[in-house]
């Protein structure tokens, strides 16, 4: 297990220098850079500033400094659009914001998604299931671009109970609506994906064997069932939970949050190459690592996987 | 009072294309330490009836009748009835025993958790008594094996941990719903040994579901045989293979391939089992039977008792059949 641990971070590092190769060429075939604007600089000041960001150099040559930065200084680079802070200033900012909606979004979505969808799929075809199964899917075909603005209409201009937007620090009553925003479709999912796993595994010979062991209802379940109808939610919830402490533009948008989800996208409106590189790095390592974990996590469920 | 006293059971199944009718009116009893063999081919209702004495039928299945365990009514009762008799009372061997194991769970957990649950033993002496039964059933190294998966085990041995597992507790009764059936022959031969050894060993009464009925000549005292989820027949084993009273016993017994039995084609019954969805009236075996007549498309024959206990349900009488 150890090696392949091992064997899978080595791996890692390939795959995460082709990421920066790839987003680094797509980025720049992108028309624009950071300094076209609709004024027009005069060409000596572009030439100028050109020459500090390094814009001047052969692509091959940029990449290499880039990556050469990362590598030895874990620098990130300058941002291209505001002077005076640099990417990892950014994300040390952002980051934390949406590391901590996302990771409360997470567990509500998961206890929440797995808690209706092993409901639904026990009473199945109960008055539970039909509930579960409409919430779920009214969940899953309302975007968070409609909710999101639903919420702040009810909870905020209607009832006047929540603040329609801010952090402060990431108080409660500023993290209630981003959460809900957040987690929604995911739980949706996750119900959804526990249900048709948890209905099939108590159709299987092993339940019916626990049942026969005289065990009660509860101990079948929590002692037999759950495991092994975890493991599909479990391949799903590695790349959700990438994806929800990323950060959402929406969350960030609606809610002014600050996450950097609104940076990442600010970033690629504006060119600021330094800063999207900054991001799309941070995402796939987090990507390629809580694949890792779930790889994990499955052989942890399932003895028949060995590395 | 008999030790498992079944009455009037029916067995039915809600499915999209009508209701399925797996078990009809059949009655049996058990005697403590009797080995009652019931015979049918597939869809004959036997494995249903299993269940449905168990509480394990599926969730569109429904049992109708009256099932009396030591003259407690079992059959639809509430958890709270059936779970103390379940592995406790009366345990049960599953068909597959590749899929009946739980493959996320050491066989030690999966076996402890019996007799904690039932017993209240500790953890420790729980796998103490588990290992005992390993060794009980013939598990060479069970002491380095328990803490396996079934994964890690051979199906013959996969079975051998089932039926461990179902002895725990020391039950009453013994299920075993065709035990045999997924395993290749060497090995049946000896599951099967195996059952005959322990059962004399613990003295359980035993239900041995199966099609084999070579297996049932070995084992059993008494025999069932069932189609179309209508007992057919039931008599002592000896009776039975040596006068068999009904036509479709006969049809089966006539079906054995036989070593000695020089060249020629194997013995069939033709036609092929009931559709179940169908309401029936008549003998289920009517449309295969060289016997029948009108009467017994209209009507069954009840299960009478011609001889001492020797029960047949057909229209035609012996002489008829001679």
């Amino acid at each position: 297990m150890f090696a392949y641990i091992v064997r899978r971070l080595a791996i890692a590092v390939p795959t995460l220098l082709l990421l920066i190769v790839f987003s680094f060429l797509l980025m720049h075939a992108a028309p624009g850079g950071p300094f076209t604007s609709e004024r027009g600089l005069p060409p000596a000041v572009l030439a100028n500033l050109n020459a500090k960001y390094g814009l001047d150099q052969p692509m091959w040559r940029q990449m290499l400094t880039y990556v050469w930065g990362i590598v030895a200084h874990f620098d990130f680079g300058p941002s291209f659009i505001y002077k005076d802070r640099t990417v990892n200033a950014i994300i040390a900012q952002g980051f934390p914001v949406t590391l901590t909606y996302g990771a409360i979004s997470f567990v509500v979505a998961v206890v929440v998604g797995v808690g209706l969808g092993v409901a639904a799929a026990i009473r199945h075809n109960s008055w539970l299931d039909y509930l579960a199964v409409g919430i779920s899917i009214g969940a899953q075909v309302l975007p968070n671009f409609v909710m999101a603005p639903i919420l702040v209409l009810v909870f905020t201009l209607w009832l006047g109970w929540l603040p329609g937007g801010g952090w402060e620090g990431g108080q409660w009553q500023y993290l209630i609506m981003p959460v809900v925003a957040l987690s929604t479709s995911f739980m949706a999912s996750i119900a959804r994906i526990t249900r048709s796993s948890m209905l099939e595994v108590m159709n299987s010979n092993h339940i019916r064997t626990a049942k026969a062991k005289g065990l009660p209802m509860r101990k079948v379940i929590i002692r037999h069932a759950l495991k092994p109808a975890m493991l599909p939610v479990v391949s799903y919830l590695g790349p959700a939970f990438v994806t929800m402490i990323t950060g959402s533009v929406v969350v960030d948008m609606y809610f002014s949050t600050g996450g950097i989800g609104k940076a990442f996208v600010d970033s690629a409106l504006n060119r600021d190459y330094a800063v999207m590189m900054g991001v799309t790095i941070l995402v796939g390592t987090l990507t390629v690592l809580f694949n890792l974990l779930v790889d994990i996590l499955y052989a942890w469920i399932d003895p028949k996987i060995r590395y | 009072m008999a030790l498992l006293e079944v009455k009037d059971l029916g067995v039915s199944f809600a499915t999209n294309d009508g209701t399925v009718n797996a078990v009809n009116g059949v009655n049996l009893t058990l005697e403590r330490g009797e080995t009652l063999g019931i015979v049918g081919e597939s869809g004959s209702g036997k494995s249903q009836l299993a269940f449905a004495i168990m509480g394990l039928l599926a969730q569109n299945g429904r049992a109708r009748g009256s099932v009396r365990y030591d003259g407690r009514e079992i059959l639809n009762a509430p958890p709270a009835v059936i779970n103390p008799i379940r592995a406790n009372h009366i345990a049960m061997v599953f068909q597959d025993p590749m899929t009946s194991l739980n493959p996320y769970m050491r066989v030690s957990d999966q076996m402890a958790e019996v007799l904690i649950h039932h017993k209240g033993m500790g953890k420790r002496e729980a796998l103490a008594n588990s290992l005992r039964m390993l060794d009980a059933v013939k598990i060479p190294d069970a002491k380095g094996r328990i803490s396996l998966y079934p994964h890690e085990f051979s199906g013959g041995m996969r079975q051998r941990v089932m039926i461990a597992m179902s002895l725990l507790c020391n039950p009453d009764i013994l299920i075993a719903d065709e035990p045999t059936t997924a395993l290749d022959v060497t090995v049946q031969a000896q599951i099967m040994q195996l059952l005959v050894e322990l059962q004399r060993e613990f003295g359980m009464a035993t239900i041995l579901i199966t099609h084999d009925l070579g297996v049932i000549a070995g084992f059993c005292e008494r025999v069932m045989v069932l189609y179309g989820g209508r007992v057919m027949e039931a008599a002592p084993v000896h009776p039975l293979f040596a006068d068999p009273t009904h036509p479709y016993t006969r049809g089966l017994l006539r079906a054995i391939p036989r070593v000695d039995h020089e060249g020629g084609a194997l013995d069939s019954i033709p036609g092929s089992p009931p559709n179940m969805t169908r309401a029936q009236q008549g003998c289920p075996f009517a449309p295969r039977c060289e016997y029948a007549g009108d009467d017994c498309v209209q009507a069954l024959a009840p299960l009478t008792e011609f001889a001492p206990d020797r029960w047949r349900a057909c229209n035609r009488s012996l002489e008829e059949l001679a």
